[in-house]
């Protein structure tokens, strides 16, 4: 599991690449906590799983997690190139509810 | 049934070993003529048992378990097995959204696991284990 955060304006940019799960998430979990202190007005999540290859709920308990921190800011949540089998995941959860499934990071940050 | 071929899988309950357990059946699940998407399904079923069984049924400390796979009469069969505190109540176990780890977990593992298998038998006995089996029909048998 690779990944990399980074913060553009209000938004929170998190490029996954491998497999989020049970043994991977804590630290993800920590490190995109720290950074969204460190930061304490970012309004939206962009989560690029173009190169992500697994997620489960594990991964899945992470980004619900970060997204009830940006939710009472009235942000947005987006997901960049889910392939098929996390978009099924994501359905399954429910999360499909609460986010929305884009093509590139830019048209959002375009748009917000 | 007839058995075609089986595999059977012990270790302990490292969290490291989720990712070998679903990578492994899917290995072998994938004798069998499946769909990608099926194959994936099986993964995330995989995972989210064999999870349970660190998270919940040793309470992340160390136990052994159990992983069988078979194959045979059109259906792939998937038993993930631990020793541990075990379920009190299944059916709110089974419930979508419920968790006895609130402030971390969203209690959807066995949702997935319902949703992405053809047929599941949950059985557990607190203080003494848990024990998922699932199946997969897979009407074309080997590919
Ligand atoms: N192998 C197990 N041993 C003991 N308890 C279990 C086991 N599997 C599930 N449970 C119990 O059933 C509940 C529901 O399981 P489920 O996988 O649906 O949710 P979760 O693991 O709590 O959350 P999530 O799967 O979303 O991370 C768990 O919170 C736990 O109390
Ligand atoms: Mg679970």
């Amino acid at each position: 599991m690779q990944y990399s955060i980074k913060v553009v304006g209000q938004a929170l940019i998190t490029t996954l690449q491998g497999e989020l799960d049970l043994h991977t998430s804590p630290q993800f979990k920590a490190d995109i906590a720290a950074k969204m202190e460190a930061y304490p007005d970012i309004k939206h999540l962009i989560f690029d799983v173009k190169n992500m290859s697994f997620i489960d709920s594990s991964g899945l308990g992470v980004i619900l997690g970060r997204y009830r921190e940006i939710q009472p800011r009235g942000g947005k949540m987006y997901f960049v190139q889910a392939n098929p089998q996390i978009k099924r995941v994501l359905q399954v959860s429910g999360l499909h509810k609460i986010s929305e499934f884009v093509n590139s990071s830019q048209e959002v940050l375009d748009r917000v | 049934m007839e058995t075609k071929n089986w595999i059977k899988l012990e270790f302990p309950s490292e969290t490291v070993n989720v990712a070998f357990a679903r990578t492994a059946i899917a290995l072998f699940a994938a004798q069998l003529d499946l769909t990608l998407d099926e194959l994936e399904d099986i993964k995330v079923a995989v995972s989210e048992a064999v999870s349970n069984s660190v998270i919940h049924g040793y309470q992340n400390n160390l136990g052994t378990i159990i992983v069988q796979a078979s194959y045979g009469n059109g259906q792939l069969q998937i038993v993930v097995e631990d020793f541990g505190q075990g379920i009190p109540d299944i059916e709110l176990a089974k419930e979508t959204g419920y968790t006895t780890i609130p402030q971390e977990r969203m209690g959807l593992g066995l949702t997935f696991i319902y949703e992405y298998m053809d047929d599941v038998v949950l059985t557990s006995q607190v203080n003494q284990g848990t024990k998922v089996t699932m199946k997969k029909n897979v009407p074309n048998q080997e590919s």
